[in-house]
């Protein structure tokens, strides 16, 4: 993943140095040939933990499964969204790990005494989601609510977004060029002469 | 030929501090007419190939707009007598970079109208307010507005809509996307007219840029093709080719020194790795943005300006206006992909200036929108629009609908200019430099958010009109908390003791201090301030060649 991730590097440096040289800038097949790049790197995402044990990130996987669960169509878990909430807490985010395990500490509490499990992800879903109801409004929850959605979101070379997961759910196209028209109503616009 | 080089401890013509939408300008004109220039730019140099899609790098890591992650922390009070607390995020959002907000901006090129530049005559003062008017007409700045629209390529179509110009767009419109149609659609319905809307983006190949290829990721974000017409890809590179202009980037000006005579002499700035450097000017035009300014202004007091830089009148910082924004998102049936190409294409202004009958000042403009800018996880972390659902299936299958199915009808309004809304430096909080950070201190005059809530009304009636199935409306009912039009803290005026730059844009107090940015507008205008930004600043490096010529500086 590495050596990929620094060869993207240096080849977006060297159309940028291109585009740096001369008033001229990228042409539509450099950029067809820069994403197609990227999504290669894309696909190496990461299948290794590297800041959560394993026990945490069952735990927080259980989390973030109530938050986009599966159901008819794949959840946080289908779409890796723990391998980026490992990924950001190991690196933009380092902050935040300490409050979180915290936070997961306090909910396993919650579980002990109120279901006398202290695994959350033994829980029922039912009781995951009452558990999850109380602490709504506290920063623990506020937090795995954000990394779980940046994490079904982001750009799979995060290690969420697995097979676009998070992007088919929402019926986004990720593509570096369009032609109009866009949607329905400006192709019926363009079909009547409107 | 290559970028000029000049040596610090002999003086340049010019210093330029900031690269934006009105130092970029600044830079080729003065460059072009011969004039040594060095341009001084906190941000990196950014190209085409450098920027992504990448959503969480850009809009959750402060990639282009610093706030406290990159140690550059922000304050925000309401009121005067109030505490201002850190925000995460920046209160005051501008983009870090040569072509400063032009890079990541939507792209709106709206010109003001020729009410904006007299309404305080026309419509009458304001009572507790600083509402003036202009020391300019419309008819002054107008050909400057052109020259804004053929020097940078703006696309649009000129009609009735449009106020007095000379000469035509230089490009066609952008195609319009399935929101504008929309309301388009809902103006024909409710009487009103739908135009166009002007932008800074290229329909069709441009001075050597090519056109837009609608990928999405437009505001917010850089164009990975140059098809957006920031000042980084058509004044910077302009102004490196004629020789005469050195461009430094990672240089984040610290104070502007002055002579013993009382003129502006020396601009003092911090490399990246901390070094200070000093280069000295023959005189300096400080492009900073209108909180960037004001604050280097601030920073730059000395015993001859106690109270900063060119503050005699006391002005500096004051009627910090960020434009009244709204928004109203409705559902509808079919898609309308507002993930594809760019932020907005038709615009209605029938209510630019409100009756007065309303009881209440104001006025503006909607545009056709998506919704969270089109952006997956913006919309995802908003919650369920329409299922109010915030997390669980019901917030799952909401979005699934929502993300394709939204077109947001948004309003663009006026501010009112108040002494008690300003940009001044905290007294406690500290930037990664150890230079006081910004502080913000705002509370909108109950009219701006009279006119929010008229402006609102008014799209969900659109709405209803083609028909959404669902709607919701929103806007800052308790008034905003930040903006990134940042206007008004250096404003323009005839009288010395009430403004602080004069109708070219110079220092009141310094002869060869000029402020150009957003703090020169003295009203707010209808909620797209950047044209008018580049077009004063056309003007104002016009004059400063003509006085430079006459010995005048």
């Amino acid at each position: 993943m590495n050596d990929i991730q620094i060869t993207r590097r240096l080849f977006l440096q060297k159309t940028a140095d291109a585009a740096r040289t001369s008033l001229f800038v990228l042409s539509l097949p450099t950029i067809m040939t820069s994403s197609a790049f990227a999504s290669e790197a894309m696909q190496m995402a990461s299948t290794t933990l590297s800041v959560l044990n394993a026990d945490e990130a069952l735990e927080f996987t259980a989390i973030a499964a109530r938050i986009i669960p599966t159901d008819e169509t794949p959840g946080a878990t289908e779409a890796g969204v723990i391998y980026f909430i490992d990924h950001v807490l190991g690196t933009s985010r380092t902050e935040a790990l300490a409050p979180m395990r915290e936070g997961l500490s306090a909910l396993q509490a919650q579980a002990q005494s109120t279901y006398g499990i202290a695994t959350f992800s033994s829980l029922q879903p039912e009781q995951q989601d009452a558990l999850l109801t109380a602490i709504e409004d506290t920063a623990f929850f506020g937090t795995m609510r954000y990394m779980t959605i940046a994490g079904m979101f982001s750009l799979p070379e995060y290690g969420g977004n697995r097979n676009h997961a998070g992007w088919d759910l929402i019926g986004f196209d990720h593509a570096h060029v369009w032609s109009p028209p866009f949607g329905f109503y400006d192709a019926e616009y363009m079909a009547k002469g409107e | 030929m290559a970028q000029a080089s000049y040596p610090t401890r002999e003086p340049v013509d010019f210093v330029v501090i900031g690269s934006g939408a009105a130092g970029g300008i600044m830079a080729k004109e003065l460059s072009t007419a011969g004039f040594s220039v060095v341009v001084l730019e906190q941000g990196p140099y950014l190209h085409p190939g450098d920027f992504t899609h990448d959503e969480w790098a850009v809009t959750q890591n402060e990639e282009l707009v610093w706030g406290s992650r990159k140690g550059h922390p922000q304050t925000f009070r309401r009121y005067e007598h109030e505490k201002a607390e850190i925000v995460q995020g920046a209160p005051l959002g501008y983009a870090h970079n040569v072509g400063g907000s032009t890079v990541h901006f939507s792209g709106n090129l709206w010109r003001l109208h020729p009410i904006d530049f007299m309404e305080a005559s026309v419509r009458g003062t304001i009572a507790g307010t600083n509402f003036a008017d202009w020391p300019i007409t419309y008819e002054e700045l107008e050909p400057y507005y052109t020259k804004v629209d053929w020097e940078i390529g703006v696309s649009g179509l000129a009609g009735p809509w449009d106020p007095p110009r000379s000469r035509d767009y230089p490009l066609p419109p952008m195609p319009v996307k399935s929101a504008g149609v929309l309301m388009e659609r809902a103006a024909k319905a409710m009487g009103y007219t739908a135009f166009p809307a002007p932008v800074a983006i290229l329909s069709k190949a441009f001075n050597g840029r090519p056109a837009c290829i609608h990928c999405g990721f437009c505001n917010g974000f850089g164009c990975e093709v140059a098809a957006k017409s920031s000042t980084a890809v058509t004044m910077i590179p302009q102004a490196l080719l004629t020789g005469n202009c050195e461009l430094r980037t990672g240089c984040t000006v610290s104070r502007i020194n002055t002579d013993d005579a009382g003129r502006a002499n020396e601009v003092v700035y911090w490399l990246e790795d901390g070094t200070e450097q000093a280069q000295l000017a023959k005189a300096v035009v400080l492009c900073a943005n209108g909180a960037e300014t004001p604050r280097l202004l601030f920073l730059s007091e000395s015993a001859k300006f106690p109270d900063g830089l060119a503050n005699s009148s006391g002005m500096v910082g004051k009627n910090l206006m960020f434009n009244g924004s709204t928004s109203a998102a409705g559902l509808f049936p079919e898609e309308i992909n507002g993930h594809k190409s760019i932020a907005t294409t038709r615009v209605i202004q029938d209510f630019y200036s409100i009756d007065p009958k309303h009881g209440f000042y104001g006025g503006g403009g909607i545009d056709s929108r998506s919704l969270s800018r089109g952006l997956p996880m913006a919309a995802a972390m908003r919650g369920g629009v329409f299922s109010g659902a915030t997390w669980g299936s019901d917030f799952k299958r909401g979005l699934a609908r929502e993300f394709t199915h939204t077109a947001s009808f948004n309003g663009h309004t006026t501010s009112l200019p108040l002494s008690t809304n300003n940009v001044t430096l905290d007294p406690d909080v500290k930037d990664k430099w150890g230079r006081p950070a910004l502080r913000t201190t705002f509370m909108n005059h109950p009219d701006d958010i009279a006119t929010m809530k008229f402006f609102t009304d008014r799209s969900m009636e659109m709405l209803d009109a083609v028909g959404a199935i669902q709607k919701v409306g929103s806007y800052a009912e308790t008034g905003q908390t930040g903006g990134v039009h940042l206007l008004g803290t250096c404003r323009m005026g005839n009288d010395p003791a009430t403004s602080v730059v004069d109708k070219y844009n110079r220092s009141h107090d310094v002869p060869n201090l000029f402020m150009v940015d957003g703090g020169s507008l003295v009203t707010s205008g209808r909620g797209q301030p950047t044209m008018t930004i580049m077009a004063l600043a056309f003007r104002a490096a016009d004059h400063i060649i003509q006085a430079a010529g006459r010995n005048d500086i």
